[in-house]
């Protein structure tokens, strides 16, 4: 997705501060959570921001003890970027598998609408496997969003067949100073079975936040991990 | 990283190139008349111990004759440049309570190639309490334990105790590692293990452990272009059971290795012209290279002959003194 302006605010700052009102509110901070707040239906670069964050737009609804039931604006703000911005055939791992996510999230969290929400479009396991780890590294946390709980069970499961190969690519994000990439791999990792102890993923994820917290992303997805997997300090 | 037999060829003409280069290089690495005085320990002293520590190693452990044969030569040079010993006994009545002398001497002296000066030059300053006072630095600490060994000297401290200091006895988070911590980490795999010769000496842990991580270094330093570290901890690699063999990184390594055997320490070899200012930049990385192909081409032959009961392509090379030194 190009970068638009919406006035003087660029998409990436659009971005940030929809995902600093997540992890405020997965912090339990900031009241009750309503996409629709953060994301003004209607405002042009919504629909593109919803995109980018997939299925973290709805994480605080995936809270046991949400402050607030999704709405019919909230629905509306999800609807109008699913129908936006579908992944076309030529769509890379990524985009469809982050699609996805934003679908099996609406389904898993929104109440059921009078409209069906879309079929969850078909996304592959199969590079799992068949990836070097520093690509597959890389490749995952661009799937963080994806880590939240429940959502894309098939796609866990060959991830917890590599997680030695993730650790590697978080040791290697980290010592490249790439946190965005560290906190997204963490995040994961949070979720994987039987991450080796010698990693020190609690440590790590905090050292992350600390290091690479100036990226509200970043914080997003050490607060996630927390949250959901309880993971880091 | 893959585990597999990896690939001798390719090793065995690393091995060449470097011992190659090395044989021409001999006159960078003669001392010069000032080196007990005032010369620059770091450019005469520390390539030549290096020199004859992995030549010492490469002449009796690898497979291949004509390959052990030049790395003999080149350790009997390095030798020869000593006096046959007398430059230690030197170095050490300038500086009696230097270790480096002691270390370098204890290189030769695993061969059996031995000073009687420097013995008994040896044995009375290791005696004292001041010998026993700890050092900062523990992983060359360990050096200092080994050359001790080697010596056929009481250890000053316990190998164990001090090992439990080090990177490779406290494990820390593999993110954690700097450059520092890393060629700290592979030295701590070099004294424990003998430079490879005692492999068994890794812990189930820290075998554990390396065998994670060591992929994660490996890609780090090999895109730094650091081909020194990225050969060390290949060389690290090689010391594991069941040795992994990383093709890729070998790859990488073997594709900075000029036609003329050089590996450059860092990114590019100088392109002055200046052939000191050559040796200065490759002699280092030049002599790891020889060494990890080294320890890699014997874990291929264990893989090729299956599971290893001990280190049965060691045992000619095991360290002496073993029973009394193993942790």
């Amino acid at each position: 997705m190009a970068e638009q302006t919406q006035g003087a605010v660029p998409l990436s700052a659009v971005i940030a501060d929809a995902a600093t009102g997540v992890a405020l509110a997965l912090r339990g901070e900031g009241g009750p959570y309503a996409l629709s707040g953060i994301l003004r239906h209607g405002d042009a670069l919504t629909p593109a921001a919803v995109r980018v964050l997939g299925a973290d737009a709805l994480a605080p609804y995936a809270m046991e003890h949400r402050g607030a039931q999704a709405g019919p604006e909230d629905e509306a703000v999800v609807r109008q970027a699913l129908a936006a911005y579908p992944p076309g055939a030529d769509a890379t791992e990524v985009s469809a598998w982050t699609y996805r996510g934003l679908v099996e999230a609406s389904h898993a969290f929104l109440p059921a609408g009078a409209q069906p929400w879309p079929a969850p479009p078909e996304a592959g396991t199969g590079w799992v496997a068949q990836t070097p780890w520093p690509r597959l590294s890389h490749r995952v946390s661009q799937l963080a969003a994806l880590a939240l709980p429940g959502l894309a069970p098939g796609l866990a499961e060959q991830l917890a067949a590599r997680t030695d190969d993730l650790s590697r690519g978080f040791v290697r994000a980290v010592r490249r100073r790439d946190w965005l990439q560290a906190a997204g791999l963490g995040r994961w990792l949070a979720r994987l079975p039987d991450v080796a102890p010698t990693l020190g993923l609690d440590s790590g994820l905090a050292f992350v936040r600390q290091m690479g917290g100036a990226d509200p992303r970043v914080t997003l997805h050490i607060v996630a991990a927390q949250r959901f997997h309880g993971r880091g300090w | 990283m893959t585990g597999g037999r990896g690939d001798p060829g390719l090793l065995d003409r690393m091995v060449r190139g470097s011992l190659g280069w090395l044989d021409e290089a001999r006159g960078f690495f003669r001392l010069p008349p000032n080196v007990t005085t005032d010369a620059d320990p770091n450019l005469t002293l520390k390539p030549l111990g290096e020199l004859a520590e992995l030549t010492q190693l490469i002449g009796v452990l690898h497979p291949r004759d004509e390959i052990r044969q030049s790395a003999r030569g080149l350790f009997a040079f390095a030798w020869n440049e000593t006096r046959d010993g007398e430059l230690f006994a030197e170095l050490i009545r300038g500086e009696p309570f230097a270790t480096y002398p002691v270390e370098l001497y204890a290189t030769f002296a695993q061969a059996g190639l031995r000073h009687a000066d420097a013995d008994e030059l040896v044995a009375t300053t290791t005696r004292l309490r001041g010998w026993r006072v700890a050092r900062e630095d523990h992983t060359r600490t360990l050096n200092v334990l080994n050359a001790e060994r080697r010596l056929g000297l009481r250890q000053h401290a316990d190998f164990a105790a001090v090992l439990a200091l080090t990177g490779l006895g406290r494990l820390p988070e593999p993110w954690t590692l700097d450059r520092k911590a890393v060629y700290g980490l592979t030295h701590d795999v070099f004294h424990l293990t003998d430079w490879g010769r005692n492999r068994q000496r890794l812990s189930p842990e820290a075998t554990g452990y390396l065998r994670l991580w060591l992929p994660s270094w490996l890609d780090t330093w090999l895109e730094e272009e650091t081909w020194d570290l990225a050969g060390e901890l290949l060389a690290v690699t090689a010391t594991l059971p069941d040795a992994p063999y990383d093709a890729e990184a070998w790859q990488r390594l073997a594709a900075v290795q000029a036609a003329d055997g050089s590996v450059p320490e860092i990114g590019a070899a100088p392109t002055s012209g200046d052939p000191a200012e050559t040796f200065l930049a490759c002699y280092h990385s030049t002599l790891v290279t020889a060494f990890a192909a080294t320890l890699a081409r014997i874990a291929c032959d264990e893989a090729e002959a299956g599971p290893a009961t001990g280190d049965p392509a060691l045992v000619g090379g095991r360290t002496p003194c073993e029973s009394e030194s193993a942790p």
